[in-house]
This record gives structure tokens, C-alpha cells and sequence, in this order.
């Protein structure tokens, strides 16, 4: 579906100066500052994916999906979306992937949401019947009844959420780009969301790339995560390959022991061991040694990994 | 998208409803000044009393009636990053845009039409001397306008800010369209300037053919169609070369 090679943009920006007569300087000194947002970004997704494309605030992520959708033409290398390449071929590209960012809205603030579906309907030359059997697809999905007639300025943001997703179904792109989609939602709007890309990829076998700093997102809906740091491809593979490490028993434990061998402490001053076999027989032996104050068992989980791999 | 800019136009009624009073304060105080002007005059550089105020009446009506806003809108859009989403759009930037202003002049001249009656009380109106010679100018003078708009609007692709620039624009196209004075009555040198721009055909050249103050309108009709082809040339040089530059705000 997304072949990616090489993919690199650099944005080069008019240097600013320091200074009362800073702007000055800047209008007629014409020197330029570049900043490298992706680096040689390579990936390759098939068609019925979800994908996590994950990293740090300013990682290059959504400068990536610029370059997808074909707004942004990448300094160098190439990449081809469905055979097509995005920038080339703008307008078709337009058609077979669809939008949506957490961050923004596509739908007109001061008009009813159903104005801004129909701009959508228009806009992709949707014919009038398959609009319509779409959009009763989507009331029933994103429950948009109660909604559709309220300009958007009044939604609340889990409502215009829908509205967002709604908007970017609506046509049916085999490919979905969704920056941010659970951004400050409430658990159920969060919940409302995540199934409703669940039910988009099963049904329609729509390819999902997700970005979201909510690892929660991913772990519920993604089976292999792109992480990139930099502009840099930092890790391409499946979670559970990621996350693949031993359960950890972690004690606290009194007297302190100075130092109990093998044995590494947590920031709190815990004792973390990594479970392998036999745990009630571990707790057993610890115990024997030492008086077990407190005791939890921590499931290895993606934050931690993920933060892991930030701090090498 | 012609939809949206119509229903934007409705939406805003208080808007318009604040721009007629202005329309019809404005014609009221035209009038007044320019009957004290004449006097006991009969003509002045070729127009009657009449035939003047007919004129401005006119004028300022089609000013307010072919007013645009999608430079505003452009604006708005660019500074907010919404602008992505138009540009990911299959049709063309400048073809949705287009659409949006003319949705939105066909939603204002709705909301218009009522005080159409109040206006032309307040001013003067006569019957036109040449009806559709005026329709034709007009129409080819308002697809002028839309086409400056936009391309005043292209500049936020370089510096992201146009208010001042807009500003300017609507100060310098309604004085050169003639909506306070008729171009007539521009001495040498600036009615020189007034003639080779093209503002006059969104004001002063289609109400002076209604008037009957210009007769000859096969000319300018012709000098409008190859502003409008030349304007359609410079504006997509002009968003080839924004298009390339495209920087979105943030994300």
C-alpha cells in the first residue's frame, strides 16, 4: 500500500536576528536556517494495517503525512501510496486517503456539521445514493444523530471528533491517516474512537496509519509500531516483539540491604527482579533473607519500553 | 463549496444587516454632498445631477453587492494550518476558493436584495440607459474582482500575514472603482491611472454605461475579457510558485 524510501524534507527558513534591528537584518541579509525534519525515512505498509507511526513531540510525524497526502514535496527520496506518487498526482492521491487531525478540524466552525459532510460529499464526487447510504453508515457508528444539525462551534471536542472521522470516511479511502484523533478526549470519547477505527479496518479493510502520543491507542489497535526520532527511523517492527521481556517483581524491602546481588533498584528504591519460572518460590526465598514490606508484580508495558529506547 | 460560502453568507446575518445600514448611510450622505456640490449647476464633465447620483447609488450598491471576503477566509485558513485540509482536497486550491466567493456573493445578495428598495429611495435611480451592457460589464467586472481577491490572498503564502496588505487593497480598489467619484471627474494625471487599472470595471464603468455616461460598450467589455485572461494567466503563475513554497504553521 505505502512504500517509503529514503524520505527526507528539509525546511529552510529565512535566519532571524537577535536585536532591535533584528527583522531588519533578517529582510535583507538573506541568510537561511535549515532544519532537517525527516531523514531518510524508508517503510513499507500493506493494505489492511494499523500502524502506530510514533514519536516525540516534533519527531517529523506529521511532516511524514504531509508528504503522503502530497502537500509537502520531500527533498529527497521517493515514496508511493497505492502505486501513486502523492505529489505528482495530488488530486488522485486525494481521493484514496482520508484525514484527520486531533489538533485541527476540517469542518466549517459556524455551520451545521451535516454542511461540512456534504462539502466533503461534493468535493470527492460522491454520488448522491452512496452518500447517502454512507452517511446513515456513519450516524449509527458515531452515533452523529444527535449532532448533525448543531454548527460545530458548539460540539463538544468528543463530538467534533466524530464529526472529523466522519468527514474523513465518508468517501471511503482505502487509506486512513489519523494525527492525534484521541487528543484530549474523555476515556469514552477515547473509547468511541478507538472502536470506531477498529470497525473501519475490519469492515472496510481500510489501512490505518495512527500517530497519537497516547500509547493506550496503540495498544489497543496497532500490531506494529514505526517510532522515529529526529526524522529517523529509531524502531519498525511488531509490539509484541517490543515488549517481549520478563514480568518484573518489585519489592520494598526492611532493613534496606545495601546491595542484594544481581538485583537492580528503581528510582523509589525498590527492588526489581525479573520473574523467570517459579514465583511463589522466589517470593518464598526473598523472604526468607529479608522482611518483604510491600510487593507488586508490573507487567511489562510500552510506555516504559518505549521510554526505554528514547533514553538510549 | 459554492454551498458553504452561501450558507456562511446566511450565517452571518447580523453581519449584513450592519453593512446595509452602512450602504444606506453611506448613499444618503453621497447624495446630500454631492447636491450641495452641483447646486444651481445644470452638468458637470458631462453628467447631470440626475444621472450622478443614479450613478453612485449604483456603484456603492455594487461595491457592497460584489464585496469579497475569500481573502479573509484565506487568510484566516493559512494562519490556523485549516489551509491543509484544502490543499488535500482532489479539486484544485484556487478552484475551491473561487466557489467559496461566489456561494458567499449569491448567499449576501440574498440578504441584500430587501434593502435594494431603501437604497434606491434614499439615492436615485433612473431607468438604465443600457441594460444589458450594464449586466454584461458587471458580471465580467465582478469575475475581475474575484480574481484580485485571490490573488491579494496568495501573498499570506509568502508572509503569513495580510491585513495590512488587504487594507490597502480595498482602499486603493474602491477609490480607483469610483465609489465616491465618479471617475469623470479625476484630474490628469489620476484620471490617467484610474483608466489603465482595473478597479473602474468593478464601480465606475458598468454604472456609467447604465447612466448612459459611457456609450461605448463593446470596448470595454473587450479590455475586461483580456484583463480577466491575463489576470488567469498571473494567478496561476502565481499559486504554481505559492503551491511550490507551501509551508504549513505548525504540526
Amino acid at each position: 500500500m505505502i512504500r517509503a524510501e529514503g524520505l527526507t524534507k528539509v525546511f529552510r527558513r529565512p535566519r532571524t536576528f537577535p536585536g532591535p534591528l533584528g527583522a531588519l537584518r533578517t529582510l535583507v541579509t538573506r541568510q537561511y536556517v535549515e532544519k532537517t525534519a525527516v531523514d531518510g525515512v524508508s517503510f513499507t505498509i500493506d493494505e489492511g494495517e494499523v500502524i502506530g507511526y510514533l514519536g516525540l513531540n516534533g519527531a517529523g510525524k506529521s511532516t511524514t503525512i504531509k508528504m503522503l497526502t502530497g502537500i509537502l514535496t520531500p527533498t529527497s527520496g521517493t515514496v508511493r501510496v497505492g502505486g501513486l506518487v502523492p505529489w505528482r498526482d495530488r488530486s488522485a492521491n486525494a481521493r484514496n486517503v482520508g484525514v484527520v487531525f486531533g489538533q485541527r478540524s476540517q469542518l466549517w466552525w459556524d455551520l451545521p456539521l451535516i454542511e461540512s459532510l456534504r462539502l466533503v460529499g461534493s468535493l470527492y464526487d460522491v454520488p448522491a445514493a452512496r452518500f447517502e447510504t454512507s452517511l446513515k453508515k456513519l450516524r449509527d457508528l458515531l452515533g452523529l444523530d444527535d449532532f448533525l444539525d448543531t454548527p460545530v462551534r458548539q460540539l463538544s471536542l468528543g463530538q467534533r471528533m466524530r464529526g472529523d472521522l466522519a468527514a474523513a470516511v465518508l468517501y471511503e479511502p482505502p487509506l486512513l491517516y489519523l494525527d492525534e484523533p484521541t487528543v484530549g478526549l474523555d476515556v469514552l470519547a477515547k473509547d468511541a474512537v478507538r472502536e470506531f477505527i477498529v470497525e473501519v479496518n475490519r469492515t472496510g479493510r481500510t489501512t490505518v496509519i495512527l500517530t497519537t502520543h497516547d500509547l493506550a491507542d496503540v495498544e489497543a489497535l496497532c500490531k506494529r509500531i514505526i517510532l522515529i526520532d529526529r526524522g529517523k527511523v529509531l524502531f519498525d517492527g511488531a509490539i509484541d516483539a517490543l515488549v517481549d521481556q520478563p514480568r518484573r517483581l518489585v519489592v520494598l524491602l526492611e532493613p534496606e540491604p545495601e546491595e542484594v546481588r544481581g538485583v537492580r533498584r528503581d528510582a523509589e528504591g525498590r527492588y526489581v527482579f525479573d520473574i523467570r519460572g517459579d514465583l511463589p518460590g522466589m517470593i518464598a526465598a526473598i523472604s526468607a533473607e529479608h522482611t518483604i514490606r510491600d510487593l507488586s508484580i508490573e507487567e511489562p508495558d510500552l510506555e516504559s519500553v518505549i521510554k526505554g529506547i528514547y533514553s538510549r | 463549496m459554492m454551498r458553504i460560502g452561501f450558507r456562511l453568507a446566511l450565517a452571518y446575518r447580523s453581519n449584513i444587516v450592519m453593512t446595509c445600514v452602512t450602504l444606506v448611510a453611506q448613499v444618503f450622505l453621497l447624495r446630500m454632498i454631492w447636491t450641495s456640490v452641483y447646486g444651481a449647476r445644470p452638468a458637470a464633465a458631462g453628467l447631470t445631477l440626475d444621472a450622478l447620483l443614479a450613478y453612485l447609488t449604483l456603484a456603492n450598491l455594487q461595491s457592497f453587492a460584489t464585496h469579497t471576503v475569500v481573502s479573509r477566509t484565506i487568510h484566516e485558513r493559512i494562519r490556523s494550518g485549516t489551509v491543509f485540509f484544502d490543499l488535500a482536497r482532489p479539486p484544485g486550491y484556487l478552484r475551491q476558493m473561487a466557489a467559496f466567493q461566489v456561494g458567499n456573493t449569491f448567499g449576501g445578495l440574498l440578504l441584500l436584495a430587501p434593502v435594494v428598495p431603501v437604497v434606491l429611495l434614499v439615492g436615485s435611480i433612473t431607468a438604465p440607459v443600457n441594460g444589458p451592457g450594464y449586466v454584461v460589464t458587471l458580471v465580467l467586472g465582478y469575475v475581475i474582482a474575484v480574481q484580485l481577491a485571490l490573488l491579494i490572498s496568495l501573498i499570506g503564502f509568502w508572509t503569513m500575514e495580510i491585513g495590512a496588505i488587504s487594507l490597502l487593497y480595498r482602499l486603493v480598489s474602491q477609490f480607483f472603482a469610483g465609489t465616491m467619484v465618479p471617475l469623470a471627474f479625476f484630474p490628469g494625471f489620476l484620471g490617467v491611472l484610474a483608466g489603465a487599472l482595473p478597479f473602474q470595471y468593478l464601480g465606475y464603468v458598468p454604472a456609467a454605461i447604465y447612466v448612459g455616461h459611457i456609450t461605448d460598450v463593446a470596448g470595454p467589455i473587450m479590455v475586461e475579457l483580456a484583463w480577466i485572461a491575463g489576470l488567469w494567466g498571473l494567478l496561476a503563475l502565481t499559486w504554481s510558485r505559492a503551491h511550490r513554497r507551501v509551508v504549513i504553521q505548525g504540526g
